[in-house]
């Protein structure tokens, strides 16, 4: 039986009807109805009021990567739309589902520069999965079942409903059907049977395999296919930055990171291997370098559900288009049990020398100011590697990256494409509400935390048990080592004079500690993690902290600098 | 380097309000100059078909046609060296919606 009702409860039902339990938000003007009428769904929603928009959209990708559902967002027109635009821009290079509302003037109104009037379609249109203006309340219903189907399939996106007034306020019959189908939009389908023969067969023939795989394996939940292939192969692997945790850190094909600041296993061998399999991930030019010195020696089989992904960077021999989690199953049938033992004991002797020049004086140095990987280091094997580890973008989101440890998938939440300064601390605020029971910890510079500072009040407001550990080094880090490294040391305008962050986490009531000697380390980042509320840990870190090692832009991926004068050479 | 020449880039859509912009922007953000764009109702109910001339590369034109394609209410894209006939891509368009029919 059809209920009659306004538009915005339309929306709000629908939400519920989608299994939203929580929305990250902020009112306005053009939104006021449905925040009138959320007054009355308190029981049923759970809405997060955020201190700037931008922060609402963070949190909602956050809790969309650490839950696999799409984060919801609700803001209004004009600087509430424009302000989510960073986040929407962001979500869709991660692949992230997100379902953005925005409020919009009425009807009449439009495009008259209305107050808080602007054009959201013609904005966000080049930047998201999916944009839709709701004009009319018996709109909304289809609308918003049309947006979770686009933002949940295929390859996850944002979407963007532009909500009017008239939309809002004006009645309909409210009954909810999910969205199954939409003609232009095609789900994926099952793998072409000749591609997957054309790959197991020069996976059998493969001397040197190896596999690069992404976060695509996370978002199709193909880990469990992943390692059963890895295992049948015998093929080493390695992981871009969003794909970290999909492999537990101690699995034993898995070799590392690949790309600029990676393992050096896991680049060298990308430059070696005569097959290269490459699994739901993008070949960003931060995993390959200069694109056409990338896996030299390799023929390129690439999986992935993006049609446009496949060919786009890196000339393919084999394009499997379709879901990792049904084509590694496949794959995996298909191919012969191997063993490259040889080729894969590779990565022990790389590892060997990282250890040897980076990782080892990184994390365990005799004496000096505490190291950031120091700290990342520490927080990894005291919270038992369970926690899901969140990072800003720059030095802290490298080492982050370079010093976890995982043991379960979906624990590493980052800003990847886009490399968005200030997600942090709003991201780990959306993994917590969408994994109360799991340990977040955010790692976050003293730049990248005074983007969206004002977050804290939402950890107050909603009791967020948020471990922030902030690798404060009074500059903007990752600039400056790109200026030391490759501007002369002119250190323009990177170095940050900083409030004091102590009196910060006192006003918005959050407990504190800092840290300056490495004695004090463990100590306070124990204490950190057994707090049961939020915590701020102030680490004092090496002001002049590089990120090692480093493949410079552009270069061979095998051109690696393992210190400031020391390149890596082969077969020492 | 890639020889540049004209391109016919032969789009069949829902007719949604926006989404010649977001077509358009795809050749934008690769500073591709549209030559000339031309729309009409296609012979499919509900599908606009819309054709767009550029000079660019093959691979440019091979790109902008996967990304128009990604767009939800794009139904299929295709690209043609200028000197095709449209006989033949309508052709391609039928065999498509009838296997996917099926």
């Amino acid at each position: 039986m059809a209920r009659r009702l306004t538009g915005a409860e339309i929306l709000l039902e629908s939400l519920i009807a989608e299994g939203v339990d929580t929305v990250f938000g902020y009112p306005g003007g053009s939104i006021i109805t449905v925040y009138d009428k959320m007054y009355h769904y308190g029981d049923r929603l759970r809405h997060v009021l955020v201190r700037h928009e931008q922060g609402a959209i963070h949190a909602a990708q956050g809790y969309a990567r650490a839950t696999g559902r799409p984060g919801v967002v609700i803001v209004t027109s004009g600087p509430g739309a424009t302000n989510v635009i960073t986040g929407v821009a962001d979500a869709m290079v991660d692949s992230t589902p997100v379902v953005v509302i925005t409020g919009q003037v009425g009807n009449a109104m439009l495009g008259t520069d209305a107050f808080q009037e602007t054009d959201v379609v013609g904005m966000t249109g080049p930047i998201d999965k999916w944009t839709y203006q709701i004009r009319r309340s018996e709109d909304v219903a289809q609308a918003v079942a049309k947006a979770f189907h686009i933002a949940g399939t295929g390859r996850p996106g944002p979407v963007v409903l532009d909500f009017t007034r008239d939309a809002q306020v004006g009645e309909a019959d409210f009954e909810y059907r999910p969205c199954t189908h939409i003609r232009s939009y095609a789900l994926p389908a099952p793998a072409s049977e000749t591609a997957i023969d054309a790959a197991a067969r020069l996976i059998d023939e493969a001397e040197r395999p190896f596999v690069v795989f992404g976060q695509g394996v996370v978002l199709s939940h193909a880990e469990e296919q992943l390692m059963a292939f890895l295992k049948k192969g015998g093929i080493p692997a390695a992981s871009t930055m969003l794909g970290l945790s999909a492999l537990p850190s101690d699995f034993p094909y898995y070799v590392g990171m690949a790309g600029m600041h990676g393992n050096i296993a896991s680049n060298m061998m990308t430059q070696h291997c005569d097959v290269l399999i490459a699994v739901g991930m993008r070949f960003s030019d931060r995993v390959t370098g200069n694109p056409s010195t990338y896996a030299p020696r390799a023929k390129v089989i690439h999986i992935d559900v993006d049609r446009t992904e496949i060919g786009k960077i890196i000339p393919v021999d084999v394009g499997i288009l379709g879901d990792a989690a049904e084509v590694l199953e496949r794959l995996t049938d298909r191919i012969r049990f191997s063993f490259h033992d040889e080729w894969a004991a590779l990565a022990r002797r790389y590892d060997r020398v990282e250890a040897e020049k980076v990782s080892g004086p990184e994390t365990a140095p005799a004496e000096g100011p505490i190291n950031m990987g120091e700290v990342v280091s520490q927080v990894a094997e005291l919270s038992g590697r369970r926690a899901v580890i969140v990072t800003d973008v720059g030095q802290n989101q490298l080492m982050g990256a370079r010093y976890s440890r995982f043991a379960q998938t979906r624990s590493f939440i980052s800003s990847g494409g886009l490399g968005t300064m200030g997600f942090g601390l709003p991201a780990a605020i959306g993994a917590k509400i969408g994994a109360p029971d799991r340990q977040v910890c955010v790692f976050v510079g003293d730049g990248g935390i005074q983007m969206t500072l004002q977050e804290f009040g939402t950890i107050m407001q909603e009791g967020t048990a948020v471990k922030v550990v902030l690798l404060n080094n009074n500059w903007l880090g990752n600039v400056r080592q790109w200026q030391e490294l490759f501007y002369e040391r002119r250190y323009s305008q990177t170095r940050m004079l900083n409030p004091d962050y102590s009196l910060i986490a006192k006003a918005y009531g959050i407990r504190y500690r800092c840290v300056e000697d490495r004695a004090e380390l463990a100590d306070a980042v124990r204490e950190m993690l057994d707090a049961p509320e939020a915590f701020l840990l102030d680490a004092r870190v090496r002001e002049e902290g590089m990120v090692y090692p480093m493949v410079p832009g552009g270069r061979r991926m095998d051109e690696i600098l393992l210190n400031k004068d020391e390149w890596y050479r082969d077969g020492e | 380097m890639e020889n540049s020449s004209m391109y016919i880039i032969s789009v069949y859509s829902e007719n949604q309000v926006g989404l010649l912009s977001s077509i358009s922007n795809i050749f934008t953000r690769r500073g591709i100059n549209i030559e000339s764009l031309t729309v009409f109702p296609s012979e499919f109910p509900g599908i606009h078909h819309f054709t767009f001339r550029a000079i660019t590369t093959e691979h440019a034109a091979q790109q902008v046609v996967g990304f128009i394609e990604k767009k939800v209410e794009v139904v299929r894209a295709f690209y043609f060296p200028d000197n095709a006939t449209s006989a033949a891509e309508h052709g391609i368009l039928e065999d498509y919606l009838k296997n996917r029919n099926q």
